[in-house]
Order: C-alpha cells, then sequence, then structure tokens
C-alpha cells in the first residue's frame, strides 16, 4: 500500500511522542554502563595504567581494539549516506538516516579512546597542532597523528553531513513542535522555508558533502589500518591492511545498523517505511564485505604460511590459529566468515530473526579481528624471550561496555530528538513511485 | 581609619591581610626549611652538584674488593668498584651494587632498641643501652667460662681483632669468639693442611689458565672472588684460537657459571668425586703418556689402578669416554685450573674431593701457575663448623648467658636441623650489632645498631698484602654508632682492668693498628700522616705480589694416599631425586637476600625474580605431572618445603634444584658433615618430589627460551670465525648525519657471563623503579637492560646457552622515533636516541614498535618509601606514572663527561665515558665509546669479524655491535 505525506509524516513524529517505560529502562541501563566505564576510566586516571591488563610486550590491548572497532561501525553509516546516494541506490532512503546518526555518535565514541589509552591523557592536546612557546610541532610521520586528523575531520564532516541532511525533516518537524522541540528544531532548520532556491542549494550542498565524505570512508579507516600497518611487527607489517580495514568496516558497521535497525522498526512501529526489502539489500551489503574479509584473512595466512619455519610472520600467523588466543581466533572466524555465508540463500536474507543473529556475531567477530591483529602480534614479536600473554581486566572490560553505553545513550537521545528517517527523501522516493505508477501523491 | 561604608580594599586592610598571609605561608609545610643542601657554607671542596668520591670497601661476601663510593651533596648516591684495588680492579659484583640499598633500608634500625615485656623493641638511648649490656656482662662473667659468647661474620681487620681484645678483656676464650661464614671453603682448608701441611685457602689466578675444570664451584658467581675470576676468565677468552681458555663445567646442574662453559660433564650429585678420581687415574696411568706429570702424581698411579673405571663413570653418572675425553685436554692445554668444591658440590667428601682437586693441579704442575698458596692472609678464618654446632647446643643447654650478634645470622643462614633460633631463644641476653631487621634480630634483646659500611671506618685484609680500607663515605644517617666504639665503651663501664683500653675512640684504634701496619711494611718511620692519608685516597695498602716459585708447598710424603679410594655409595633413603643446592649471586647466604633490586632482579638461569623455585628436569617434571609454575612440595630426611616449581633442561634427571640463602633450601637440608672438615654438606640428601597444586602467576621474566630457528643470538667457531652479515648497503632514505659523536658499543659476548652486575647497576645510576612481584608476573619489569637467556633453539632440542644482555640499541633507524605522535623520542646528533620524559603522553606505540622491546612504561607511579629515595641520582629525572623510559647510554655521564671536556678545552678522551654497565661488569665485556673515531676501542671492537647485530636485517642500524661466543662443538 502506498505511504501518503501525511501517513509518514505522521509516522515519524509518532516516533517522539512521549517515551515509553521500556525506552527510559534501556536509556538508564545505556547510562548506567557509560557511568561504570567513566568510573573504571576514572580509576586509571587516578592511579595510572597499572589497572589494566597492559604489559611489555603488549602495550595496546582492549582500548585500541575499541577506538578501531568503533571507527570501524561509523564507516558503514557514511557508505549507506554518501556512497550509495551516489550510487542512487533505492534502498538506502529508510535507512540511511539512523545510519548517519550511528556514524557521528560511534565517532564519538571513537574518539574518546585515542584519549584514554594514554599514560597522560591531560596532555591529549599535545597530539593536536597548536601554536606553542616550544615552537613544537607535532609529528607529522606518526601514524597517530594521522589518526587525529583523519577522525577529527571525519566527525566535523560526519556531522555537518548529517545536519545538512536534517534540515528539511527539521523544518517539517518544527511545523507542528511546541515548546523546546520548536526551538530546537528551528535550529536545526537553519531557517528553513522550503523554497526553490533552497531546494536547490541543499541539493548541491548534500552532493557536495556526499561526495567529500565518500572518499573518507575508505581513507579513514585505511589511516586507522596504517596504525599497525606502518610498524614493523609481524602480522601488522601489511600492505594489505588498508583494503581489508574499510571491508571490515563495512562489514561491522552494515551488520551493527542491521543490529539496531531490526529491534527499532518494531518498537518505532517504522516497520511500513524499513521493510525486509531494506534489510535483505544490507544483507547482502554483509555478505559482500564478508567475502572480502575472508579473502584477507586467507591471502595473509597462506602468504605467511608459505614463509621457511623460522620466519616471525609465519610463527605469528601459526601463534594465531594455534597458540594461546586460539580460540578466539576460531571464534572470529566463525563469525565473520561461517555465518555471513549462509546469506548467499534467499531464506536466510528473508529472515530477519536469521539476519539479526548473524549480524550480531558479526559484530561480536569483529571485535575479535581487532583484539586478534592487536594483541597476539604484540604478544608474538621477533624475541621469543619477550612473549607474552595479555589478559585485560575488569576495568578494560568496563570501559569496553561502558562504550556501547555511551554510543546507545547519545542513540537514544538522538532518536527522541532526530527525525529517525528522512522524511523529505521519503516523501521524494513516494512522489517518483507516484508518479511512475500513475498515482497523485497525497499531499494532504 | 577606613570609612565603613567604603567598598574598595583600604591600606591598612591590605596590610592586615598581606601580613596574616605571609605568617600562614610561613607556616605552611612548603614553607619550612628544607635541607635540600646540608650546609649553609660548605667546605671549600664541596660544590653541589659536583660529586664526590671515597674509596672504602665492599662488605658484602668476603671477597672484599674495593669500592668507589659517590657522593652528591653529602650521601651516597651509587657505588662502583675501586679501579686501583688489585682485587676488583674497578669491577663490581650485583651483590655489590645492590649493598648501598641497606644504607637507605626503610626498615633499618634507627637508633639503639630493646625488647620491651610486650615482646616489641622500643627505643632507648645509648648509655642505658650500654649500662645494661655492661651489668649483663658482669653477672655473666660470674656464671663462669663460655657464658659470654661472641658470634661474628669474618672480620680480618681493625674489627675482629678488636673484638679479640674485648672478648679476652670479659675473660673469654678464643673460641668463645665465633667466627661464622655459612659459606666457608673449609673443605679447602682441610685439604691444604692434609697435604700440605697448609691450613689456608689458595688463591687462584685464572688468567694464564688455558683450561679451567670446576666442580661445582661456581666461580662467577659466589665463589671465593667472583669479580676477580670473572675478569681473569675474560682475559683468557681473548686469547684468540687455541690460547683460548676452554672451561668445562662438572655438576648436575647447569648453573650460571656453567652457561660459560664450552663443555658441561653432567655428573650425578656426588659423582663430582668419581670424575676427579677418574680424571687423576687417567692422567696418572703411564699408558695414556701424559708428558710433563708431576713424579709424585705419577707415583700415586698403583693406588690409583685398584679403581676400577667402570665403577667410577658409574659412580660419577657420566660415561667414561667423557671422563677420558677431559684427561686428553688437560694432558695438552697447560696451564690449567682445578676448582672445587663449591657449595653445590659440598658434601660428605667434600674435603676428600678438594684433595684430589689439588692433587690434580699438582700433577699438572699448577701451582705457582694458576694456584697459589702463602696469599691467604688468615686473618680472623671462619670457625671450624663443629664449633658452631657446639655454640647451638651450649645456648640451647641454657649455658650461654650472653651472646654478642655481630652481623651474622645464625638463625637465618643455618640449616633448620640445627635448631639455631630455638637454641637463640633459650639465651637470657641476645645482644645484636645489626643495623636492619633479620631472624636472628627477630630474637635480640637488646639491638646496637653498627653503621652501616658506608659510614664507618675500618679496614679488611682479603689478601695477604692488600689491606682495604674502609672509610665513611657520609655522616650516618641514623643514631647508630660503630660496633667496636660500642664495646670500647662498654669495657670502659666494666669493673675489669683489662677491659679499660687506651684509645680514647675506634677510629683512634684503627688508626693505631695501620700506623703498626704501616711501619712494618715500610722498615723505617717515615711520615705517617702523609702515607695514611693516600692509602685513604687510594683504598688501602698494597703490597701484594705473587710468591715465590720455592714458596709453592711439596706434596707431604703419603699424604695423598688416603684421598684415592672411592667411599662407599651413600644408601638411597628419603626419596628418589638428589636434592642440589645452590648459591645465586644475588641472594648469597641469605644475609641482605630481601634488599629491593636483589629481589626484583631476575636470576639469570630462571629469570625469575622475588621467590625461590624448585628446578626440576623436564622428564622429571612430566613424570611428577608438574608444569613450570605449579607448587611442589620437596620433602627430605630433614624437613619439607614448598616451592613453585620451574622446569630446567639444564638440571639432570635424577636431581631436584633449590636456590640457597632463604628458609626453603635450610628447612629441607639435613645436619650431615664434611668428614674431613666438619663443614656443612650442602650436598647430601634425597629428596622426594610431589605436585602440590596449582601455583600463583610466577614472577618471571621469560617468555619462551628458545631461539625458533631465528638465530637471534649468534655464534662462532674455530672452523667459521667470521659472520656473515646481512648486506644493508642500499637505502632508500638518507641516514641520519652524525656530524661530532656517534656514541656506540660492543659487548663481547664471550666474555659476559650473565651476573646481572650490569643491571643492578643501571638501577642504581637511572633511577629505575622497583615494581615488585605482582608488576613482575605481569610483565611489568622496569629494568633498562636485561640479561636474555636462550636454552636452545627448539623445546626439547639440543641445550645450548646463549646469552644476550639487551638494552636499548640507540639505532640509527630507529623504529621507534616515526611512530612517536609527540617527538618525545628522537635522534640526537650524537646518535643517540633520546626519550623526553616531560614530553611523553604515553602512548606506548614506540615501545609497540621496537623489535627489541627495551622501552619499559611507568603503569604506575614509582615508589621510593623513605630513605630510600635519597640513593636517587640527582643527574637523572624521576619518571611519573603514564611516561616510556628506556636505556640511555647514561647520556647524564656523557654530557658531564663533554662539559668537563668543553671546560678544560680539549676533546673528549677515548674511555673518558663509561656507563654505569660498562663501569662495573667484572668480564669488562662492555665497551662504550664514540664510533667515529677510528682510534677508539669500540670502534675496533666494533669491526671484528664475529661482530654482528640484534635483528639487523631490520635495518634497524643498532650502534651495539655484539661479539659472536665462540662455540666449539665437541667431538663424540
Amino acid at each position: 500500500m502506498s505511504l501518503s505525506f501525511e501517513r509518514l509524516q505522521a509516522t515519524v513524529r509518532a516516533t517522539h511522542g512521549r517515551p515509553g517505560r521500556g525506552y527510559w529502562i534501556l536509556l538508564s541501563l545505556s547510562a548506567a554502563l557509560a557511568a561504570w566505564g567513566g568510573w573504571a576510566y576514572s580509576l586509571i586516571v587516578r592511579n595510572g595504567l597499572v589497572l589494566t591488563g597492559l604489559e611489555r610486550p603488549g602495550g595496546w590491548g582492549n582500548l585500541i581494539t575499541d577506538f578501531v572497532f568503533w571507527v570501524g561501525i561509523a564507516h558503514s553509516g557514511t557508505l549507506i549516506s554518501a556512497i550509495l546516494f551516489l550510487f542512487r541506490a533505492k534502498f538506502r532512503t529508510a535507512v540511511y538516516r539512523v545510519a548517519e546518526m550511528m556514524t557521528v555518535f560511534a565517532v564519538m565514541t571513537a574518539g574518546l579512546y585515542p584519549i584514554f589509552h594514554l599514560g597522560r591523557p591531560w596532555f591529549a592536546y599535545w597530539l593536536f597542532p597548536y601554536p606553542n612557546e616550544r615552537g613544537i610541532w607535532v609529528n607529522f610521520r606518526s601514524p597517530l597523528i594521522w589518526d587525529v586528523f583523519a577522525i577529527s575531520t571525519y566527525f566535523i564532516v560526519s556531522t555537518v553531513f548529517l545536519l545538512v541532511g536534517v534540515a528539511p525533516d527539521a523544518a517539517a518537524l518544527r511545523d507542528g513542535a511546541t515548546g523546546w522541540r520548536r526551538k530546537l528544531y528551528g535550529l536545526l532548520a537553519f531557517g528553513w522555508r522550503g523554497t526553490d532556491e533552497q531546494w536547490r542549494h541543499y541539493t548541491r550542498a548534500y552532493l557536495f558533502f556526499a561526495a567529500f565524505a565518500t572518499p573518507l570512508v575508505v581513507s579513514v579507516h585505511s589511516v586507522v589500518s596504517w596504525d599497525f600497518a606502518v610498524s614493523i611487527l609481524p602480522g601488522w607489517h601489511s600492505t594489505l591492511f588498508p583494503p581489508y580495514f574499510v571491508a571490515g568496516a563495512i562489514l561491522s558497521g552494515v551488520a551493527m545498523v542491521i543490529v539496531i535497525l531490526v529491534p527499532l522498526r518494531r518498537w518505532l512501529h517504522l516497520e511500513e517505511i524499513i521493510t525486509p526489502h531494506h534489510l535483505d539489500m544490507l544483507s547482502r551489503l554483509v555478505l559482500l564485505t564478508s567475502l572480502i574479509v575472508t579473502y584477507s584473512y586467507s591471502t595473509e595466512i597462506l602468504t605467511a604460511l608459505g614463509e621457511p619455519a623460522s620466519d616471525p610472520e609465519r610463527s605469528t600467523f601459526l601463534y594465531r590459529m594455534t597458540g594461546d588466543y586460539a580460540p578466539l581466533f576460531w571464534l572470529m572466524v566463525t563469525c565473520n566468515c561461517v555465518g555471513p555465508a549462509l546469506l548467499l540463500s534467499g531464506k536466510v536474507r528473508r529472515s530477519i530473526p536469521a539476519i539479526f543473529a548473524i549480524s550480531l556475531l558479526v559484530n561480536v567477530g569483529m571485535w575479535l579481528e581487532r583484539f586478534n591483529i592487536v594483541v597476539t602480534s604484540l604478544a608474538h614479536d621477533r624475541l621469543p624471550f619477550d612473549w607474552r600473554v595479555y589478559t585485560p581486566t575488569w576495568v578494560e572490560w568496563a570501559m569496553t561496555f561502558g562504550a556501547f553505553g555511551w554510543f546507545f545513550f547519545w542513540f537514544l537521545v538522538g532518536l527522541k530528538v532526530l527525525p529517525p528517517v528522512s522524511i523529505a527523501e521519503m516523501k521524494e522516493d513516494l512522489a517518483h513511485a507516484a508518479h511512475a505508477s500513475g498515482e497523485v501523491a497525497h499531499a494532504g | 581609619m577606613t570609612d565603613p561604608s567604603e567598598k574598595a580594599l583600604g591600606r591598612r586592610t591590605f596590610l592586615r591581610i598581606a601580613g596574616a598571609l605571609g605568617v600562614v605561608a610561613g607556616c605552611s609545610p612548603k614553607a619550612a626549611t628544607q635541607k635540600v643542601i646540608p650546609f649553609l657554607v660548605p667546605p671549600d671542596d664541596i660544590v653541589p652538584g659536583t660529586p664526590l668520591y671515597y674509596r672504602t670497601v665492599c662488605r658484602e661476601c668476603p671477597a672484599g674488593c674495593g669500592v668507589t663510593a659517590r657522593t652528591r651533596e653529602g650521601r651516597a648516591v651509587k657505588l662502583e668498584g675501586n679501579p686501583e684495588d688489585p682485587i676488583g680492579r674497578g669491577a663490581l659484583c650485583a651483590r655489590g651494587q645492590a649493598g648501598i640499598q641497606a644504607l637507605y633500608a626503610p626498615d633499618r634500625f634507627k637508633g639503639p632498641m630493646r625488647r620491651g615485656a610486650d615482646g616489641r623493641l622500643a627505643p632507648v638511648g645509648w648509655d642505658e643501652a650500654e649500662d645494661a649490656l655492661s651489668k649483663a656482662l658482669v653477672a655473666a662473667r660470674e656464671k663462669g667460662p663460655g657464658a659470654i659468647r661472641m658470634v661474628t661474620r669474618p672480620e680480618p681487620g681493625s674489627a675482629g681483632a678488636f673484638q679479640e681484645a674485648f672478648m679476652r678483656a670479659v675473660g673469654g676464650a678464643a673460641e668463645d669468639r665465633l667466627v661464622l661464614d655459612p659459606f666457608d671453603p673449609a673443605p679447602l682448608r682441610a685439604a691444604g693442611e692434609a697435604l700440605f701441611s697448609r691450613t689456608e685457602i689458595p688463591v687462584y689466578d685464572l688468567t694464564r689458565a688455558r683450561s679451567i675444570v670446576s666442580f661445582g664451584a661456581d666461580f662467577l658467581e659466589t665463589w671465593l672472588s667472583p669479580v676477580e675470576y670473572a675478569r681473569q676468565l675474560a682475559e683468557g677468552r681473548g686469547r684468540v684460537g687455541e690460547d683460548r681458555t676452554r672451561l668445562t663445567w662438572v655438576s648436575p646442574r647447569l648453573s650460571l657459571t656453567g652457561y660459560s662453559a664450552d663443555g658441561w660433564l653432567r655428573a650425578r650429585a656426588g659423582g663430582e668425586l668419581a670424575v676427579a678420581l677418574g680424571l687423576l687415574r687417567w692422567l696418572a696411568d703411564p699408558a695414556n703418556g701424559v708428558p710433563g706429570l708431576a713424579p709424585e702424581a705419577r707415583a700415586l698411579f698403583p693406588r690409583l689402578a685398584a679403581l676400577d673405571p667402570a665403577e667410577l663413570s658409574r659412580r660419577a653418572g657420566v660415561p667414561w669416554a667423557g671422563i677420558e675425553r677431559l684427561g686428553r685436554e688437560l694432558a695438552l692445554r697447560r696451564p690449567s685450573a682445578l676448582l672445587g668444591p663449591g657449595q653445590s658440590s659440598q658434601g660428605p667428601d667434600a674435603t676428600q674431593l678438594a684433595a684430589v682437586i689439588m692433587l690434580l693441579n699438582v700433577a699438572l704442575g699448577n701451582l705457582w701457575q694458576t694456584v697459589y698458596y702463602g696469599l691467604d692472609p688468615q686473618e680472623d678464618p671462619p670457625s671450624p663448623f663443629a664449633e658452631v654446632e657446639s655454640l647451638v647446643a651450649d645456648m640451647a643447654a641454657g649455658r650461654v648467658q650472653v651472646l654478642l650478634v655481630h652481623h651474622a645470622d645464625p638463625a637465618g643462614t643455618l640449616p633448620a636441623a640445627l635448631r639455631a633460633g630455638e637454641a637463640l631463644g633459650k639465651v637470657p641476653l641476645v645482644v645484636s650489632f645489626g643495623d636492619r631487621p633479620d631472624p636472628t634480630t627477630s630474637r635480640a634483646h637488646l639491638v646496637l645498631p653498627d653503621h652501616h659500611a658506608l659510614e664507618a671506618w675500618g679496614d679488611v685484609t682479603p689478601r695477604l698484602g692488600v689491606v682495604n680500607l674502609c672509610q665513611p663515605a657520609m655522616t650516618p644517617l641514623a643514631d647508630t654508632r660503630a660496633a667496636g666504639q660500642v664495646l670500647l665503651e662498654v669495657g670502659a663501664k666494666l669493673p675489669f682492668p683489662a677491659a679499660h683500653f687506651p684509645w680514647p675512640d675506634f677510629y683512634d684504634y684503627t688508626q693505631t693498628r695501620a700506623q703498626m701496619y704501616a711501619m712494618v711494611a715500610l722498615g723505617k718511620f717515615p711520615d705517617l700522616m702523609a702515607i695514611q692519608r693516600d692509602a685513604l685516597q687510594r683504598g688501602g695498602y698494597w703490597s701484594y705480589q705473587l710468591p715465590a716459585r720455592k714458596e709453592m708447598p711439596d706434596l707431604l710424603r703419603g699424604a695423598a694416599e688416603r684421598f684415592l679410594s672411592l667411599p662407599p655409595s651413600p644408601p638411597p633413603e628419603g626419596g628418589d631425586l638428589d636434592l642440589v643446592v645452590f648459591p645465586t649471586v644475588l641472594r648469597g647466604d641469605g644475609r641482605g637476600a630481601d634488599l629491593p633490586w636483589r629481589r626484583e632482579v631476575p636470576d639469570t638461569v630462571s629469570s625469575l625474580s622475588w621467590i625461590p623455585w624448585a628446578e626440576l628436569s623436564p622428564a622429571t617434571a612430566r613424570r611428577l605431572g608438574v608444569a613450570t609454575g605449579d607448587r611442589v612440595s620437596v620433602t627430605t630426611s630433614a624437613g619439607r618445603a614448598e616451592l613453585q616449581a620451574y622446569v630446567y633442561p639444564g638440571l639432570r634427571d635424577d636431581a631436584v634444584a633449590l636456590p640457597l640463602g632463604g628458609p626453603e633450601a635450610l628447612a629441607v637440608l639435613p645436619p650431615v658433615r664434611d668428614g674431613g672438615s666438619g663443614a656443612i654438606a650442602f650436598r647430601s640428601a634425597r629428596a622426594a618430589v610431589a605436585r602440590a597444586g596449582r601455583g600463583k602467576p610466577l614472577p618471571i621474566l621469560e617468555g619462551s627460551p628458545y631461539q625458533h630457528g631465528r638465530e637471534i643470538v649468534r655464534t662462532v667457531s674455530a672452523a667459521a670465525p667470521a659472520l656473515r652479515r646481512p648486506d644493508l648497503s642500499h637505502l632508500m632514505y638518507r641516514e641520519p648525519e652524525h656530524p661530532t659523536h656517534r656514541w656506540g658499543m660492543a659487548i663481547d659476548l664471550d666474555r659476559c657471563t650473565g651476573c646481572q652486575a650490569c643491571v643492578v647497576a643501571c638501577f642504581a645510576e637511572n633511577n629505575v623503579p622497583v615494581m615488585g612481584p605482582e608488576a613482575a608476573s605481569q610483565g611489568r619489569y622496569m629494568g633498562w637492560i636485561r640479561m636474555e637467556r636462550y636454552l636452545g633453539d627448539e623445546p626439547g632440542g639440543e641445550l645450548e646457552v646463549n646469552l644476550l644482555p639487551m638494552l636499548c640499541q640507540q639505532c640509527t633507524n630507529a623504529p621507534c622515533e616515526p611512530v612517536c605522535p609527540v617527538y618525545a623520542t628522537y635522534h640526537t646528533a650524537e646518535g643517540l636516541n633520546a626519550q623526553v620524559y616531560n614530553r611523553c603522553v604515553g602512548t606506548r606505540y614506540c615501545s609497540n614498535n621496537c623489535p627489541y622491546k627495551v622501552r619499559t612504561f611507568n603503569w604506575r607511579d614509582a615508589q621510593f618509601p623513605k630513605p630510600l629515595q635519597m640513593q636517587l641520582n640527582p643527574d637523572v629525572t624521576v619518571r611519573s606514572k603514564g611516561v616510556m623510559e628506556k636505556c640511555t647510554f647514561c647520556v647524564q655521564r656523557i654530557r658531564y663527561a663533554e662539559n668537563q671536556a668543553r671546560d678544560e678545552g680539549r676533546p673528549v678522551r677515548d674511555g673518558e665515558i663509561v656507563p654505569a654497565c660498562a663501569q662495573t661488569c667484572p668480564a669488562q665485556a662492555i665497551a662504550f665509546g664514540d664510533l667515529h673515531d677510528p682510534g677508539s676501542r669500540v670502534s675496533r671492537l666494533a669491526g671484528e669479524k664475529r661482530g654482528f647485530g640484534a635483528l639487523e636485517e631490520l635495518n634497524t642500524r643498532p650502534a651495539i655491535t655484539y661479539l659472536a661466543r665462540v662455540r666449539e662443538k665437541e667431538e663424540p
């Protein structure tokens, strides 16, 4: 059945209705989780990183895994918003707003970690190139500085992209809102009146930002992958990392979108807008990127195994598969390669519980992949005398789960404040569809 | 008078407030006077910032190496060897380097203490304490002979002489003063007496030895004079080719000394005697035609022929071919040196073993080549162990009224089976002169703390012709008094005229003795004051020379015969494994083993710190179902100890090994003695070992002790003396330029013994924090230099131990430099990789990218409990949490020398800059200097064909060149 503009607008406005009990419970849980993580971090600030499980040689662990994980989550949002926009993918419209919100909040989460993992986080601002009396720049050769630029750029661009896209929707909501909402939407609408001139500027700006954000999807995670790839550790030092990480990022991000959308469409009664067809399309993205990731694993492993027995690279890969962290490795392979392979079947793709379960496992698997890369290479480097197993402590787990709490807290807030579906574009789609089928869209 | 309606601050109000603030500021703790610099008007020679050096003596073991104490602003911060000292020659072992922590130990007694009725020690005044002691002595004297006893560490010098005088004055006999050295090499003395009528310890000089065979004597760790022997062995290793000294280690366990050996004869525990007899038999056998054998040795063959080689081989646990091979080697390589027994091989047959080893030396003509008699000063030799036991018996029987304890720890260093602690409890007054709590002091009623060696006057005569002088390097930290001074003062209070000594104080006594010595040594009556001043500046009176050949003793007729039969095999009871106990350089005999550096620095063999352990061979461990880290119980007829296990392939399958220097080994040692000398038989017991559950995570440094085919530590041999190094001549990028100096190091692995002296020296010099056992088990050890110890290539493969001292390589293409986001690490113009502590934000990327893993991170703030912080080197920053640190090549020493040179308008000389590790190395294995100077020692060494860089195929261009160990594959 076709949706009228009015129905569409009403549905979206309804999502901003009085929050039910479930919402408040979820919000409180998220806040509590975030607070627990924050408190755990405050212990680190007071006492030092001694409370983590980090040691020599394992200088990076859960915190950096989380960092890469959240940057990865962020990327698929932009992929869906920007790249699919450029490719005019039809199925994107209903889901891209949620994806964009996910991007911004995920980048906000990811951006916490470069500060959290520092030994002296009160000097984190030294990683920014600002004029100072010492006359010293940051070290531009360091991948961590590239991270700073990449993540900051990505955050700024994603946020602006989101806000630009929200402007017409905010205007739509502003007219029917009262009180603080009216003020907020008024601000977000940037004085939108819906004139032709504004629509023209809007579409151009949106296109520009889409084009600008698109290369960021590839570049930002490539830059993050260079944190590892430009080092000399066996298992890190690999030219495969940029495409491997980008594919992995899309994989984990799209899986996270699915994990969020499946319950969301039920709770916000958006089943007619976010349809099983959309989820099917997203699953195909999961399948595609999972195949790329599987190919990457195979490339690395087969290349390494071809080396002579004493080669450190070969030793590290064998360690990953058979050493102290082997169970995590095989769980990762199951979640990232075997699970998504099931999506080849149309039947599986049309079963929403199935794709939800597979996507959830993909998220676990992708977290494990970053953990596997970061931790095993450090634990098993070139001097065997210095091999040592890293085990995260409760403080690090608190921060890992606390980040989920932080992310979902902002996301839940965002759901009630920002329109979860792009009203303007949906209306556009409806109008095109009606035009194509000869109907006249009900503008009333 | 201000207008009350005025809102602005009037003048009077301002002054009132400012005055109040000033008073408050003056009262605040921060404003209180801080004694940063101890003098208001310093003496002319004290300049803040410039160190002052005092020469004194290390008292950590009887070797008596001279040390130089570096002091800053009136406090001692570092100990280094005295380069002019004939024994240490400028080097200092790990134990000696750690000795300075005892000076600043937080648990040091602050003054005299008396145990109250509640059983706790409470402070008491010196006068009151001395009165109490003198009263007790008077009362004890009336009880008859033997009521006043003293137990002391060996004090070959003024302290010992005065103690003897004091004991005589209170009516004691000579044996009422017991000299206790748990590691007394009494069997050597007994063998000397039996063979040559010389009751003395021989002095060994290994420099000329082409072949050394050690029967369980860890001469590179704790045996007799390890600093000296390490240097002598290193000299022998420096001879290229055929003349290079070969070392063979004979023991059931491959100890640290065995790591330097070219061959390991795996004799079973107690089998060393059979090996020695077998060697002597083989050498003396005319059928083997050994040339140049001493005729007295040949004359022994008829007796030796009665020994059956098959039986000897069985008792030794070694194939006869191995003994033959060793015999052939000794026959060809002259002179040689045969050493032993050490503590681990000191069993019930120790004197016989010592005698047979000495006979081997005589046979091979080693006397006056590498073995010297006549240099033992025989000043204050340790008492026979029988006297130790009779003291314990007297105490237990209540016959001792007053026991004076001087830097000895009978309760903590004697085997538990002797029940010395219990016996101490029966003595009504135990007086300790110790300065720190230990098991004996915890039973003392009166503690009269002696100065630390760095605060005291005195002298030590470790060798004939070597009188090393002790002088204070700083004023005493606490209200301590020299033990001799206390005895003087107590003597003055006694009603015995003999106890009223003519010297006003102990210093005067030492000076009088010094004067007498100088007069005797120098004949006529010269300017004593000048001579004494010179001696103090130098470190001692040295007239040390090797005796003439004719002074070497001859074998007494018929003396050797009784040592030439194999004693019957002891019945196997108490367990199925031989118990081997071994000393380590950091634990020593247990005294002072609890100092932080001695516990934090790992043992080289096991890489364990903080805890004792029980070693089992892989086969034994498998049989018992034990893995490294599991708890095991070790039970002998004497007792039981529970420790965590370390599976070690360097141990025979029929043995279990425990380190000495703690209560665990003492708990399981049965009270067996060496027949010839009466000394403790450390090796006699059989033990039963059983798994006792899982243990806590081990404070262990090693990950995998195998090289896994990576050829990290390379070796050369006579057949292949040159190493092939990777061709790194084609570079994409421009290398950094070093316009002036390029500091570098050369570390000779053929000389390095792995003694960890460099590690402790680095801790001392660079304010490296001690993190504790939990941190060690988590891999958070902070040492800047560590001993990487590889047991071989693969687990279960051939045992070939290689040591690699690993420190920051100061790479030219350092992987750590490009990845630091804030430039906290960068390449200096002189080639160092600098770490800027106050710029570091702690991302730890540098440590991740370092392939050598030499960077250590401050996971928490370091703790230096007072007054340990007084030991901190003021030239080196103390790092806060969150900051990365690593070896700097002692940049503070480099800067100091460069500044000196600039002030004097000259270039820096080669050898002027010596980092702490290089300075202390007894084997002189580390050379430091300017790689740009072609004439420098380090350039010459770096160019040797057995040089290689660690992981150099990564093109890091390390500034450290390792010189490969020379290994000879033993013929089958």
